[in-house]
């Protein structure tokens, strides 16, 4: 995933995973993991305050569009095109947007749910940073007329130990879908 | 068949039956009508820059393989093996110099030539059993390009597609030619909406009366350095030959002042100056519109506009290219591309790009709230209450048909075709006249090729 260029991550962190997955019963796994999860909630729950509270300043938050290439082809995302391509600033005005009155897209709210697994960790090239890669597969049905629409990704994320706990100071999140099958992505992944 | 004759009749006094917006009857007329002659768009030339790159594109449900062959030249390929009608391309971009068939192996130079065919003495008999020499796959029916935006016809007999967009072509330079090397694309992003494909069609056509009410949360945001939506009214709407779009109302100011307040360079200006025409210069500098959302009849959108990126003043314009791919009466593909002048400096176009996507496409802030809207009136219009009600698109208009307000003329508006100050649905209405146009129009019907004369009929290579 890390080979992944992005027109805007110029800023992002350049840390890397060393070595194999940590054993499942090892500290940081278990930090990861529960990190993790508590996002995932605040996602469903859309508490986007406090999500962002958990994103370091220097986040770099990627969702390439995925392409159907021939085997070989040795590229699978389309060159210098993503879904989401963004820094704090740009996460931030979105945030911002969905506690105005009229985000109508959000309002009535959809039913979301991030199901998360697949929760793998990795030891860092730095010891304050831990990469985890992860799947999730968001259901969101909005009304009562059309039926929920599913999303499904992994995602590679890096932490980062900050004063304030540990913060996400990279996503990059690869679909599974080249076509994406929700109205919009009025959500984060 | 249902006589849609009442129908096309309402459309064209402004008075739209809810219906149209998804029916199945009139999809499938619109299939054979609307999509069986018009100029479609399939992709751009900076999308397959060298030879043997290729991106593969529908028209409704036909497949074409839109490639640069070795001698340069862009040609639009169905993607059916003339065997058994199997796909010979089944990526969506890539390069290859031969595209082979998986189901028995007939391979296909880019250039559209049959020149693998396994066993064919053995299986054929040879040239006597199955002229391999001279044998293609199936061109598209007709092909032609302007400033790079490559187009397909199904009408083997369309009219030219520089008399097909006439003096659209002068609002379409302000996206594509803002210097001598054109435009480059990246993407598209594709998702799916459960919309009919006329609304997002109608909506860039001229729509600035939704402006500020559904982007009401963009500008409360701070995203643009003008605070009041309202301000959309100052603008104006046109019409002009295939299409029609909005423009917002700049500021006083000089042409340089008026583009660099939208967030242009000084050098992107100067590339301007030489590339537009004086009308088109005149505009902006004298007339003191920008353009932003404009449609090409049939489904080819494009917008313009000038967003803050950063915590700062500074604004970035940003162009995109969109595509409302009809899916069936109640579903639309998107494609959606960032577009860029070629010449503009890199840190420009990484700005751009991200002005791009916090406002358009998949995730963009503008859009989710648009498409919002289109579902909810798409569901709403499957029903038998949609049947009676007629939706007013007469903005614009009063009761005995006079307008509202005047054209501008000549000395306040430099480019051709009418143009209107303020809200209005004239574009729209524009729009679907053009659609009642061509639904009352039978297509006339294609010829049939037998996959022994393939290649017998004439191969259309765009210009470019």
């Amino acid at each position: 995933m890390s080979t992944i260029r992005s027109a805007l991550g110029a800023h992002a962190s350049r840390v890397q995973r060393t070595g194999r997955t940590l054993p499942f019963n090892e500290e940081r796994h278990l930090i990861a993991h529960q990190w993790l999860v508590d996002e995932a909630w605040l996602l469903d729950a859309q508490a986007y305050e406090e999500w962002l509270d958990l994103l370091t300043d220097d986040i770099h938050y990627l969702m390439p569009v995925r392409v159907t290439t021939a085997l070989g082809a040795g590229y699978d995302t389309s060159p210098g095109m993503a879904h989401f391509d963004e820094d704090k600033y740009s996460l931030s005005r979105r945030v911002a947007r969905f506690l105005t009155e009229h985000a109508w897209t959000e309002d009535p709210p959809s039913r979301l749910r991030h199901h998360l697994s697949n929760v793998r960790t990795f030891a860092a090239d730095d010891p304050d940073h831990l990469v985890v890669e992860s799947a999730t597969l968001l259901f969101r049905n909005r009304g009562d007329v059309r039926e929920g629409a599913l999303v499904s990704a992994g995602r590679e994320d890096l932490l980062r130990l900050t004063p304030d706990g540990w913060k996400l100071a990279r996503r990059t999140i690869m679909a599974d879908d080249a076509v994406i099958r929700m109205q919009n992505l009025a959500i984060f992944l | 068949m249902t006589d849609q004759s009442g129908v096309l009749a309402d459309v064209r006094r402004g008075m739209i039956p809810a219906h149209i917006y998804n029916d199945r009857e009139l999809f499938e007329l619109e299939k054979e009508r609307v999509f069986g002659r018009s100029w479609v768009f399939v992709a751009h030339e900076s999308e397959i820059p060298n030879p043997g790159d290729y991106v593969v594109r529908r028209v409704l449900q036909d497949s074409f393989i839109v490639t640069r062959d070795e001698e340069g030249v862009i040609r639009a390929h169905f993607n059916m093996c003339l065997h058994r009608g199997m796909q010979v391309c089944r990526a969506e971009m890539g390069n290859a110099s031969h595209f082979r068939c998986p189901y028995h192996g007939w391979s296909y130079r880019n250039d559209g030539r049959l020149v693998g065919l396994p066993f064919h003495g053995e299986a054929y008999g040879g040239e006597a059993g199955f002229k391999r020499k001279g044998k293609r796959l199936l061109s598209a029916p007709n092909l032609a390009a302007y400033n790079g935006l490559i187009f397909i016809s199904m009408d083997q007999d369309a009219e030219p597609l520089e008399d097909f967009l006439g003096d659209f072509r002068f609002y379409l330079d302000y996206y594509t030619r803002q210097s001598a090397s054109g435009i480059e694309l990246r993407g598209p992003q594709r998702w799916r909406v459960k919309a009919n494909w006329k609304i997002g069609a109608e909506n860039f056509a001229g729509d600035m009366y939704h402006t500020p009410h559904t982007h009401a949360s963009v500008v409360e945001i701070g995203l643009f350095r003008e605070p009041k939506a309202a301000k959309r009214k100052d603008g104006c709407t046109y019409w002009a030959g295939s299409g029609g779009g909005t423009t917002y109302k700049l500021p006083t100011g000089d042409l340089d002042e008026r583009l660099r307040y939208v967030g242009y360079p000084q050098e992107m200006v100067d590339r301007m100056k030489q590339t537009l025409s004086e009308d088109q210069l005149r505009v902006v500098g004298d007339d003191g519109f920008m353009i932003s959302a404009a449609t090409i009849y049939p489904n080819l959108s494009f917008v313009h506009n000038w967003p803050k990126v950063a915590d700062t003043d500074q604004v970035l314009p940003f162009i995109s290219i969109r595509q409302w791919q009809p899916i069936s009466e109640d579903e639309t593909e998107v494609l959606s591309w960032f577009a860029v002048d070629a010449e503009a400096p890199e840190e420009f176009k990484a700005l751009s790009y991200k002005a791009y996507l916090m406002c358009f496409g998949s995730t963009g802030m503008f859009e989710q709230d648009d498409v919002e809207n289109w579902v909810s009136l798409t569901n709403t219009a499957a029903g038998s209450m949609a049947r009676r009600l007629l939706l007013n698109s007469r903005m614009g208009l009063l009761e005995d048909g006079t307008e509202v307000v005047p054209p501008l003329m000549r000395e306040q508006f430099h480019g051709p075709g009418v143009a209107h100050v303020g809200y209005g649905e004239y574009g729209q209405r524009a729009l679907l006249s053009h659609w009642a146009d061509h639904m009352e129009r039978p297509a006339r019907s294609a010829p049939r090729v037998d996959a022994s004369m393939a290649g017998c009929i004439p191969v259309v290579a765009a210009r470019s």
